[in-house]
């Protein structure tokens, strides 16, 4: 992954896709191989399909202890960052009882915190409103023209195109294209799906 | 604040936002002190023994001068329950095992108790249950009670003999009627005899009187010496205000073990696995915490918890020792010891619990698992040391016995700490083995 870039992994169901992601994450261990990461290791968010966040806390307290768990200099402003930029609840209600959209956004809240140099999200749209969707969009656009690197995987090629730099497509955990929008549309039009 | 201290603080915040499962984690070691308080005081309590009376035992019997309702004393026996049946019965419940044993009363029971003069016997048969043994044990308790009470009429009839031979009269010996002139009469007339005009008769009159004496004599220390016989040692049981079995240090020790064996494993069990059923586990190893962290700090938590639990339930005896005034009272003094005991105890346990969560991985499984394992291991380590290899060998190795060994060391030995140094290297010991292995296990719960 490149700063200033964001990578699309694409593929059906199964492919592997977040079994990538969890493994750039560090949070899957490799059986085989090795993940190469720059000295110091960039600090990554990971925002994984299902909404990893404790059901019993609500959306501050989850965004608070994981900001302090993180060290960040200012926890308390990260999280007030965070729920506007997330539109979240910021009252005592538990994040179990948030909408599933809600859940999402916390999701994706907490991968966001600290302004990580490396994104990983995997199928962020999933369950979100086409507004949602939209600001999403854009907070990633930001974090890649400030530098960032973001890897997004989904199962539709035709959501992404649009935003990715660099598409990749997976099939059986193998690479079996990559490029960019416009070149998998040429070299793949069934899998592009008109983009 | 340390990384430790806010997964400790989320995990409390956690448990006291579920306040049906925080009561409970209250309540339940109650219950199960109590439980097993019950339990232990009334487990084998009264054994169901076969009666066959072939002797028809009367309602009274007399012996001596003093009245026995026999079959009361045989029926209100507290020892065992003793059910009537004929003889064929017995036999079939003591074969099936609906009784334990049988005890027989030969037709010759009563007349042989009434002549005084040969030991009537009554016939015990054990089944080879378990229960044999303490069968036994109780039998002759209840022996030994009836025998009690009829020594002293046996005693008294014997030393109205003994009265009959020395004052004179007509009184019973056994079952016949007799007079006999006695030997203080005896003495009187040799005593005569001794001064008649005729010196050889007056001379053996006067040896004769002399012995008769010393017969006397001798005879009035029969009373005494027939106690002693009866009654070699003699036991005085004095009523006080001792600790009931539902207070006492063994139910205490046994009551802490049992409730912090079952919370703690299924808290560590349901602790780790709650993190991979909410994903935040993949979330805390990103570099934030790691697996080893997340592995002592759910031990740390457990025994935290399990360590609050176990003092509650030590208070709840204390007042109620304290409100009773129970003999011995509690200890308070050794609180700040019982604290640390019960720390290590539930790091313990919650390491068992969290290692068994690494393996099933999700919460229902561990939740099935721990009660699985935690079940015998417990009931292993209520086994009487020696009884069993196995279960010896099974509790040196599982905190169950340890723990109950060093809170009954702590709270009652009067020189504990040869006991807490000992059980508290061990279950430490245990803790960071097994915790060492639940570190190893736990990526799985990252697959």
């Amino acid at each position: 992954m490149r700063a200033g870039e964001i990578v699309a992994v694409v593929g059906p169901n199964g492919a592997g896709k977040s079994t990538l992601l969890a493994l750039l994450a560090g949070t899957l261990p490799p059986t085989q191989g090795a993940i190469l990461r720059g000295t110091p290791p960039p600090r990554a968010g990971w925002a994984p399909q299902q909404p990893a966040q404790y059901g019993h806390l609500s959306p501050r307290e989850n965004l608070e202890l994981f900001a302090r768990l993180a060290d960040l200099d200012e926890p308390r402003a990260a999280v007030e960052r965070m729920l506007e930029t997330m539109a979240l609840p910021g009252g005592r209600g538990r994040a179990a009882h948030l909408s599933v959209g809600n859940q999402q956004r916390l999701n994706i809240a907490l991968a966001l915190l600290g302004e990580p140099r490396v994104l990983l999200l995997d199928e962020p749209t999933a369950s979100l409103d086409p507004e949602r969707r939209r600001a999403l969009w854009t907070l990633l656009e930001e974090l890649r023209d400030g530098g960032g690197a973001v890897l997004l995987s989904s199962h539709s090629p035709r959501e992404v195109a649009h935003l990715a730099d660099r598409v990749l497509v997976l099939l059986d955990g193998r690479v079996v294209f990559e490029g960019s929008p416009e070149e998998l549309e040429r070299a793949m039009p069934d899998l592009a799906g008109g983009v | 604040m340390s990384k430790l201290a806010l997964l400790l603080g989320k995990d409390a915040r956690r448990l006291g936002r579920s306040p049906l499962l925080l009561v409970a984690l209250v309540v339940y070691p109650l219950l199960i002190a109590l439980l097993l308080g019950l339990v232990v005081r009334y487990a084998g309590e009264r054994p169901r023994v076969a009666l066959v009376d072939e002797a028809g035992l009367p309602s009274t019997i007399v012996i001596g001068d003093e009245r026995f309702d026999l079959r009361a004393l045989f029926e209100g026996a507290a020892e065992v329950e003793l059910v009537r049946m004929p003889a064929d019965e017995a036999e079939r419940q003591v074969a099936t095992g609906q009784a334990v044993a049988s005890l027989t009363i030969p037709q010759d029971f009563t007349v042989k108790l009434r002549r005084l003069n040969e030991s009537p016997r009554i016939v015990l048969r054990t089944s080879q249950s378990a229960l044999g043994t303490q069968v036994v044990e109780k039998m002759n308790a209840l022996t030994y009670a009836i025998n009690l009470q009829l020594q002293k009429a046996y005693v008294d009839a014997n030393l109205g003999f003994v009265d009959l031979l020395k004052r004179g009269g007509t009184g019973k010996l056994g079952e016949s009627e007799v007079t006999v002139m006695g030997l203080e009469q005896a003495r009187e007339e040799l005593e005569r005899l001794a001064t008649s005009p005729d010196e050889s008769v007056a001379a053996a009159a006067e040896e004769l009187a002399y012995f008769v004496g010393q017969v006397e004599g001798a005879v009035d220390q029969v009373g005494e010496y027939l106690q002693a016989t009866a009654n070699p040692i003699e036991l005085v049981s004095e009523k006080e205000t001792g600790r009931t079995w539902l207070l006492s240090a063994q139910v205490q020790a046994y009551a802490l073990g049992l409730s912090l064996a079952f919370v703690a494993v299924l808290m560590g069990a349901a602790l780790i696995t709650g993190e991979r059923e909410e994903r935040t586990l993949g979330r805390l190893v990103q570099g934030l915490v790691g697996l080893g962290g997340v592995v002592t700090e759910k031990v740390v938590f457990v025994s935290l918890l399990g360590a609050s639990i176990g003092l509650v339930l030590a208070l709840v005896f204390g007042a109620v020792v304290e409100i009773g005034s129970v003999s011995g009272g509690q200890p308070w003094e050794r609180l700040p010891l019982l604290t640390a005991g019960l720390v290590l105890v539930s790091a313990a346990f919650g390491a068992v619990g969290l290692l068994l969560g690494t393996l099933t991985r999700d919460t229902s499984g561990a939740m099935l698992l721990a009660l699985l394992v935690g079940l015998p291991i417990v009931l292993l380590g209520v086994i009487p040391a020696g009884s069993f290899p196995l279960a010896d060998t099974v509790s040196t190795v599982a905190p169950f016995g340890h723990a109950v060994d060093l809170a009954s060391a702590v709270l009652y030995d009067a020189d504990p700490w040869g006991t807490v140094l000992r059980e508290a290297a061990w279950l430490l010991g245990l803790t960071l083995v097994l915790t060492g292995i639940a570190r190893l296990t736990v990526r799985r719960l990252l697959l």
